[in-house]
């Protein structure tokens, strides 16, 4: 019998695993509309922000818009190669359930 | 980690849980990035203020300046706004590109039209006419927007017209009939629909 494939801990955490998600479908997003889409907190987004940016699955920028500052987020190549890892590796314990 | 006990019914939920709070993100973000309603509908009210003013007002000579000048103005404030604290994707910019060209190539060739004396000519009106169909057209393209199509097939259709128009008053009817049909109500009913969507129901998976 085939060896289960291991999910990558740092993805599978829920809201994690959400943030990345909205980060395939744009450029750059800024830690408010994260914030707002995924209904956290500051404190835990930004938490989990942090181990994303540790694992080098996002970048962060900072910036100004006007005189506020501006906290945003854009997926790495290497975030991109492991969710779709995480996704392939979920097809499998799924089995036909996808 | 919850994935090697494929045999226990939670985890397999779980897993499934997962699955679905991918596809909820991914189409969140995908959709929520452009809201561009409101600008229709203001640029086709300009549009109004702006053959009212020439038509009924006095100091004609400073209605399209005028209106010109403050719907740029607002453009640039809400872009501005917009910065402090949104989304950037390559469709939703490729869609401002389009209609921030087109903008620019209307006001050149308005400037150059009314400097050189062509701009009361039917093919003058034709040609802006043509060109808001055109932004209209790509932007539909690059959105799949059926419903976009039909304001750019309007623009396309009353520029055709133009060409054979005789009098000022059937360019400036052709005008309003485009910017009624094409922009103000375009404009309302993409703001319907931008409105119903913001409403929908999100999963919030914190």
């Amino acid at each position: 019998m085939p060896e289960l494939p291991e999910l990558d801990p740092v993805i599978h955490g829920k809201l994690r695993l959400a943030v990345l998600s909205l980060l395939t479908g744009v450029e750059k997003a800024d830690f408010a509309w994260l914030k707002e889409k995924t209904g956290s907190t500051d404190g835990n987004l930004g938490a989990q922000m942090l181990k994303l940016e540790e694992a080098g699955y996002v970048a962060m920028e900072k910036r100004f818009a006007g005189r506020k500052p501006q906290t945003l987020y854009r997926m790495t190549p290497s975030g991109r190669k492991a969710l779709a890892a995480y996704v392939a590796a979920l097809k499998t314990l799924l089995g036909g359930a996808l | 980690m919850a994935h090697s006990d494929q045999g226990d019914g939670a985890t397999r939920d779980d897993l499934l849980q997962r699955v679905a709070l991918m596809e909820t993100m991914i189409a969140e973000g995908r959709r929520t990035t452009t809201r561009y309603g409101w600008m229709f509908l203001m640029w086709g009210l300009l549009y109004f203020v702006g053959m009212g003013w020439t038509m009924l007002l006095p100091m004609p000579n400073l209605a399209w300046p005028v209106c010109i000048s403050v719907g740029i103005a607002v453009v640039i404030v809400k872009s501005w706004q917009k910065r402090a604290g949104a989304t950037e994707n390559l469709r939703s910019r490729s869609v401002e590109a389009v209609w921030e060209g087109m903008g620019i190539a209307a006001v050149l060739f308005t400037v150059g039209g009314v400097l050189s004396g062509h701009g009361g000519q039917p093919i003058f009106m034709a040609a802006i006419l043509c060109m808001v169909g055109m932004a209209h057209g790509i932007s539909a393209l690059i959105l799949r927007w059926g419903m976009q199509g039909v304001a750019a097939a309007v623009w396309w259709g009353c520029g055709v017209a133009a060409c054979f128009a005789t009098t000022p008053k059937e360019m400036v009817g052709l005008f309003l009939t485009a910017s009624f049909f094409g922009m103000v109500l375009f404009g309302l009913y993409a703001m319907v629909l931008e409105r119903r969507h913001a409403a929908a129901p999100v999963q919030h998976h914190a």
